[in-house]
């Protein structure tokens, strides 16, 4: 009996195990429908703008694009498009409430409407468009993998690199884009070793372990800042051997709130190309005889104020370059200081990718 | 009495029946058990379903192309999915071969000093014991990587190796040290080394007999080792010599080429993992000689046998057939744990199935493998220790 007794108790156990695995099972289902087929997981333009805040998904650790400065204030490229969205929908920069993801959850959060916008930088992907049920805005940073070598080594180009030991992290197509940029370049990796985390290729980087280090430029840019012994100890190549467009996204099925939030973002990017600045937006608009121009920062003209009907104030792209600034102002505060160059993040017209439609 | 055990002995009824419930118990938690797999199964064919990935029986994933190559190893990213599999099933064996010679003999020798009369030997294996045992093992992996090798100051920067010409170049990527390489195909003559040990061994085992039964010094040892090199020697010539010397030299650009490399994340690990593991083999062999009765050491020490020859050939096998079981659980764990290479670089079979699911290769069916194989190795590694362990048991037990 007593022998029996232990048995009734693992099957109770296994039971239990049943019960929890099926509640697990259950998340799982609702989660990959909720991707697929939910109208919309996140709030609503109408209710956003009612609630007088929103709900800006982003991080605290990434120097450059999220992280907090020195006196604990958030600051970052993407933090600042946070708050220009937040000056284009309620005319106030600071209406923006901050949830920080990890990586692994940023996109459940987007669904199940924990954040109504996501700016992480996160990589606009088709699958992560399609199946993760993410509808990616207009991208705000054009990044790529590159390689960071030593000052004083001899590699100009992945051409020079034959045979080189590459130090990489793990779990991503890193090493993959790698050699096939090397294949590309008609080379051989040496060696291709994958580490778990930063901190260690770091170490090992500085005891000449390996001759390069790949990752996204931005990364580097940022490991670079922080280099033991300075940044000029080391540099990154000129070339860029994968994609990583990043932007902001919202929840499928939300089209008024993508609209808007697009819109905000090319509000930055037709401010410089229009060449307005946080210092002159005030003067422009006392001044500016450009049509175009008092358009753009909602002035009145002949039959009343232009409205595209985005559901946004009139005045939404004046706050938000007056808030928080436009694209080159937000780049030099936060990308700049990493040591990273506009490259193709450059306005359409100085030959770069950044291009905002006519806001018409 | 009879009159009253009679009606005891009538059948209980059925739902009491001792006999009756254990049967219906047992067939009810196998219903319980089987359909909870196979409900767990249709959950996962419905999700597979669902998402429009491969089904959970379709291994075709691995005839497809790598796409990376692995450091220190041939594989050039053409090659399929599956011969980066195998590169790193031989490395986990190799890390687990090594490892657990490596283990035993450093263990063993740990146990003893740790029962030493001598108090500094006794103390520091007790320090030892302590202090491993009593640490995470990827703590010391990585502590060794980064204190010994990485940050050690041993090993000069590329370009300024440390050179033995034709024998030895080290820098931090590595010790390369010249080796012995296969022109053709290495089968013939390692066939031949492990006939020269048979035959090695056969010679050690008839010394051994002559010497019990005359009772004079027939040196067993030396002689299976005279005749093994002896076979081996002959065997090299009548092949025609069948290998080649590979030496390592810097080349121009200051890195080292040739020979075979020892690299530093290969070191860490084995290092890491048998020191740690050594900690408890230790424990086992302290334990073990512990369990052998004292009056054996007596009787041996009263027959006049020295304490070496009273611990080799009286206390160490006895003290075996109590090590063996436990002992395989340690080998078992040091294979097992030869996992953690991943924090450091070192591609193994972990490492290479979790490449294959970041770059697109079904999660559940490479998993599944990893475990399988990880499985198959443990029960080759129980099945040696079981017919060794059957070996050594006393007969008729």
């Amino acid at each position: 009996m007593k022998q029996f007794g232990k048995r009734a108790a693992l099957v109770a156990l296994m039971a239990a195990l049943a019960i929890g695995v099926a509640a697990c099972g259950d998340d799982d289902d609702s989660s990959s429908d909720g991707g697929g087929d939910t109208a919309s997981a996140g709030a609503s333009l109408q209710s956003i703008l009612d609630n007088g805040s929103f709900k800006c998904g982003t991080r605290d650790d990434l120097a450059g694009f999220a992280a907090l400065d020195a006196s604990g204030e958030r600051a970052g490229f993407d933090t600042e498009y946070c708050r220009a969205i937040a000056a284009a929908l309620f005319g106030d920069s600071e209406a923006v409430e901050f949830v920080d993801l990890q990586t692994a959850d940023r996109f459940t959060a987007l669904q199940s409407g924990e954040v109504d916008v996501l700016v992480r930088n996160t990589t606009w992907t088709g699958s992560r468009d399609g199946g993760e049920g993410a509808n990616f805005l207009a991208t705000t940073f054009y990044d790529g993998q590159g390689m960071l070598v030593s000052a004083d080594s001899d590699f100009q180009s992945l051409k020079d690199m034959d045979g080189a030991t590459i130090c990489l992290t793990e779990g991503t197509t890193t090493q993959l884009n790698l050699e096939d940029a090397f294949t590309n370049a008609g080379v051989n990796v040496g060696e291709a070793l994958p580490f778990a985390d930063p901190e260690l290729i770091q170490e090992a980087y500085n005891a000449g372990r390996c001759d390069g280090w790949t990752a996204d430029r931005s990364a580097l840019a940022g490991f670079r800042t922080n280099w033991p012994g300075g940044p000029e100890n080391v540099r990154i190549l000129d070339e860029t051997f994968s994609k990583e467009p990043l932007g902001p996204a919202v929840s499928d099925g939300n089209d008024d709130l993508a609209q808007a939030v697009e819109w905000a973002v090319f509000a930055t990017m037709q401010a410089e190309e229009f060449g307005i600045t946080s210092a002159n937006v005030d003067q422009i608009r006392d001044t500016s005889e450009d049509p175009n121009i008092r358009r753009f920062l909602g002035l009145e003209e002949e039959g009343g104020t232009f409205d595209p009907g985005l559901g946004l104030p009139a005045d939404f792209n004046y706050q938000v370059i007056k808030q928080v600034g436009n694209y080159g102002e937000i780049f030099e505060r936060n990308i700049t200081p990493l040591g990273l160059e506009r490259g193709v993040n450059a306005l359409w017209t100085d030959g770069g990718l950044i291009y905002a439609p006519p806001y018409r | 009495m009879t009159a009253a055990q009679a009606p005891a002995r009538a059948r209980p009824p059925l739902w009491r029946d001792v006999r009756v419930l254990r049967v219906v118990g047992q067939a009810a938690a196998l219903v319980v058990v089987g359909m909870l797999l196979a409900w767990l199964w249709s959950n996962l064919q419905n999700n597979v379903d669902s998402l429009g990935i491969p089904a959970p029986t379709d291994f075709s994933y691995l005839n497809q192309p790598v796409g990376q190559s692995i450091a220190g190893s041939d594989l050039r990213p053409t090659q399929s999915r599956l011969d980066a599999l195998q590169v790193g099933l031989v490395r986990t064996i190799q890390i687990a071969i090594v490892g657990i010679i490596l283990t035993t003999i450093l263990g063993v020798l740990l146990g003893i000093a740790r029962l030493s009369q001598n108090w500094l030997v006794a103390t520091f294996a007790r320090i030892y014991v302590e202090l491993f045992r009593n640490t995470p093992p990827l703590v010391v992996i990585i502590f060794i990587y980064l204190g010994m090798f990485i940050n050690g100051g041993f090993l000069p920067r590329v370009g300024d190796a440390v050179e033995i010409p034709n024998l030895l170049a080290a820098d931090i990527r590595g010790i390369s040290v010249l080796w012995v390489s296969f022109t053709d195909s290495p089968w013939p003559y390692l066939l031949v080394l492990v006939g020269a040990i048979a035959v090695g061994w056969g010679v050690v085992r008839w010394r051994n007999h002559v010497q019990d039964a005359q009772g004079k010094p027939t040196y067993p040892m030396l002689s299976g080792l005279v005749v093994f090199l002896a076979m081996a020697i002959v065997g090299w010539l009548a092949l025609g010599g069948p290998t080649e010397l590979s030496a390592p030299s810097v080349a121009e650009n200051g890195r080292v080429t040739g020979g075979n490399k020892l690299t530093p994340e290969y070191a860490a690990l084995l290092i890491g993992l048998v020191l740690y593991t050594a900690s408890h083999v230790a424990e086992i062999t302290r334990a073990s000689i512990q369990a052998v009765a004292r009056g054996q050491d007596e009787a041996a020490k009263a027959l006049g046998l020295s304490a070496g020859q009273r611990l080799r050939k009286v206390i160490l096998p006895q003290a075996l057939r109590v090590a063996i079981p436990p002992l395989s659980n340690q080998y078992l764990n040091l294979t097992k744990n030869s996992s953690l290479a991943v924090a450091i670089a070192y591609v193994e079979m972990t490492r290479v199935t979790s490449d294959l699911v970041a770059n697109g290769a079904p999660a559940f069916q490479a998993f599944l493998l990893l475990a399988f194989l990880y499985l198959l190795i443990s029960l080759a590694t129980a099945l040696i220790t079981n017919f060794i362990n059957g070996r050594l048991a006393i007969p008729g037990r």
